[in-house]
């Protein structure tokens, strides 16, 4: 189980190779099946809608694979970008490996589209900075993390003190779960959330778990790629 | 006013209405009117319930204020009211809302339209005012903050009047989760691509599976603030009810289709049972269970399919509850103090098959997600609710069986001096076995 499984990060794959026996109390979990929202409908035409400003990006400091702190801004500003919080332990369906597996079809039907080539960016930023070292991070990005085709950045911060601000900025609700003597574990609860960021750092569109159709997520890409470049925004401190 | 005057007058007022009457998913929730984006699921037995409620001037405080009841018939304080926020003033207190994430409620007032957020996420026992948004008419011209509908990142808040003439047409305004102002939609008006429209608010109700939101119809200020027993004798301002629905694309927030629905559609609920898309409400004035779906070809249509009580003795549906399955809807009639239990087995042919009289007057129904428990309060409006002896004011909850309504616990609202009890949301357990990321950081750094 050590290949990508329908679009599964490696470190999961790799993990439900373990026997449940063998696993201890913290041991990562079994490959989840990844459970999509219906679609019903057929998703607007890009370009023919536009997407409201929700919110600005928030800024902080964030470390790449190669360690050196950058600024989240380096990687939500000057393109179209989606950003997804997610931690490499997690195993809900309808969870991170969900949004995994999303911006995996999300980046085929990217590279298959020649007018989006160079104007996206994929961000998968860690809320586990603890356990998600920059290593850990390159581990789980496997060859998306490698790929110059669309750039796909698997981020993670120095501690919870530099992970906090940036949370509270996106909105992103998360919580370290307790084992039975109050100790924290390594499960996060979380509400899904990826965000959808145009050149300037403006938040265009924010998907939950209800909300995680690619077909429509593709639409919103290209919809905000075809849009006048807008003035730029500064970005925050 | 006496009951009689009450209906009879109303009486009136609707046949002049009538006849000037123009022309979900896979996602649940616990309580089964949540907006179908909203997380954290309560499995099993529900532990608070808070309750928005009017204040009374000379009654205790005065104000309008978020009480939190014990509500686990497990717990020692089951039944009590545990804790009160009063949030200064009255200003018509009327619905509330929770954000996706179910950490904060947002609660409106539709006179002087000042919305509240609580923050009942951290602790449910202690809820704490976070925020409070005072700019809704400024920023979107709307008047009348009615139903707040979370959606990813942001709040839907429907409005149900405006700032240039306090009569019905108004719109929906769009907020960030931080309590900023977005943008806003009207409600369409006299569109005659999609149907006409007369552009008037009340409830929301998404189905995301099929990309679809509608919205029903009430009145303006002019009329939700006046004294009932006045506007039912006006019959110029008795015209300015809605009388229609109309179906929106959900992510272009662009609406599609006006149905022409008479007598002020209120509540909407989608079934929630997997495959069963479609929705109902219950027109307040006209006394009618109406059906929204697709038809053969596709295209959503919207029909009367059943009789809330006697229609000519002016019951007044209000509130209205879905069961999770799909099979069951509660249905509040107001002026009889009835709650009535429809089966939805075949939704083109309800039929009800209980009744029960909970008070002298009854508006709010929530149900929990089985089914098995049903609560019950009663202000409609701080105008419209009944006077003297009649205007009861309580948080009653039943045990359901399917066949009867039991009741486990009765709460005087004006006996413990807390107003008028109105709209109900649920919380949880409070977080034992969670941590924010902060504070686990702290227990790790001292070795726990």
């Amino acid at each position: 189980m050590l290949a990508l499984a329908a679009g599964m990060p490696p470190a999961l794959a790799h993990a439900g190779a373990h026997p449940p026996a063998a696993r201890g109390a913290d041991s990562p979990a079994a490959v989840p099946q990844v459970q999509p929202p219906k679609q019903d409908f057929v998703a607007n035409p890009a370009g023919s809608y536009r997407l409201p400003v929700l919110q600005q990006a928030a800024n902080g400091w964030v470390l790449d694979g190669s360690r050196v702190p950058r600024r989240l801004s380096r990687y939500t500003h000057g393109t179209v970008t989606l950003l997804s919080f997610v931690y490499t332990y997690c195993s809900d369906p309808i969870g991170c490996p969900l949004a995994y597996a999303t911006m995996a079809d999300l980046k085929s039907r990217v590279l298959a589209d020649a007018s989006l080539h160079g104007k996206v960016r994929f961000v998968s930023l860690s809320f586990d900075p603890t356990n998600d070292t920059p290593d850990a991070m390159r581990l789980y990005g496997a060859e998306h993390a490698k790929s110059t085709a669309l750039p796909w950045h698997f981020l993670t911060t120095y501690s919870p003190r530099f992970l906090l601000p940036i949370l509270d900025g996106y909105g992103q609700d998360v919580e370290v779960e307790l084992d039975a003597k109050g100790a924290p574990t390594r499960a996060r609860t979380h509400m899904l959330k990826l965000f959808l960021i145009d050149p300037g750092g403006g938040v265009r569109e924010i998907y939950s778990a209800a909300f995680l159709h690619p077909e429509v997520m593709f639409n919103d890409i290209k919809t905000l790629v075809m849009e006048a470049p807008a003035p730029a925004r500064q970005a925050r401190p | 006013m006496s009951k009689t005057f009450h209906r009879r007058t109303l009486a009136i007022a609707a046949a002049a209405l009538f006849a000037a009457a123009a022309p979900l998913g896979t996602v649940h929730a616990d309580e089964t009117c949540n907006s179908p984006y909203t997380a954290r699921l309560i499995k099993g037995q529900e532990r608070y319930l808070h309750v928005w409620t009017l204040g009374v001037k000379g009654m205790g405080d005065g104000s309008d204020k978020l009480v939190t009841i014990d509500v686990d018939p497990k717990s020692k304080q089951y039944g009590k009211v545990i804790h009160t926020m009063s949030v200064g003033g009255r200003g018509e207190a009327h619905h509330m809302g929770f954000t996706d994430d179910r950490k904060y409620l947002w609660a409106g007032r539709l006179d002087d339209n000042k919305i509240f957020v609580f923050d009942v996420g951290t602790d449910p026992t202690q809820p704490k005012l976070v925020r409070t948004i005072n700019d809704f008419v400024a920023k979107s011209g709307y008047v009348g903050p009615h139903t707040f509908y979370a959606m990813p990142g942001r709040m839907l808040v429907q409005a149900l009047s405006n700032k240039k003439d306090h009569g019905g047409v108004t719109g929906i305004a769009v907020y960030n989760n931080q309590g900023e102002y977005v943008g806003k939609h009207d409600m369409p008006v006299n569109n005659a691509a999609i149907g006409g429209g007369d552009g008037y608010g009340y409830d929301i109700g998404i189905n995301p599976e099929k990309n679809v939101m509608l919205t029903s119809s009430f009145t303006g200020w002019t009329n939700y603030m006046m004294d009932l027993g006045t506007l039912v004798k006006d019959a110029n301002a008795m015209k300015n009810f809605g009388n229609t629905m109309a179906i929106w694309d959900a992510k272009t927030l662009q609406p599609k289709k006006v149905f022409n629905v008479p007598g002020a559609p209120l509540e909407i609920r989608w079934s929630l049972k997997e495959g069963q898309n479609w929705a109902v409400t219950a027109t307040a004035l006209t006394s009618k269970i109406w059906l929204i779906k697709q038809d053969a070809k596709g295209e959503w249509q919207a029909k009367d399919v059943a009789t809330i009580g006697d229609p000519a003795k002016i019951p007044l549906p209000v509130d209205i509850s879905i069961t999770a399955d799909g099979k069951g809807l509660w249905v509040n009639t107001f002026m009889d103090g009835k709650t009535r239990y429809f089966d939805m087995t075949d939704p083109e042919n309800p039929k009800q098959t209980y009744e029960m009289v909970a008070g002298k007057q009854v508006n709010m129904v929530s149900q929990s997600w089985d089914g098995k428990r049903v609560y019950l309060t009663t202000s409609l409006l701080g105008n419209w609710d009944k006077k003297g002896a009649d205007d009861e004011q309580f948080l009653r909850i039943y045990d359901w069986d399917g066949k009867e309504l039991k009741q486990k616990l009765d709460i005087d609202f004006y006996k413990l001096k807390l107003g008028r009890a109105h709209h109900m949301k649920f919380s949880g357990e409070a977080p034992t076995r969670s941590a924010s990321i902060g504070a686990a950081s702290t227990l790790l750094a001292s070795g726990r």
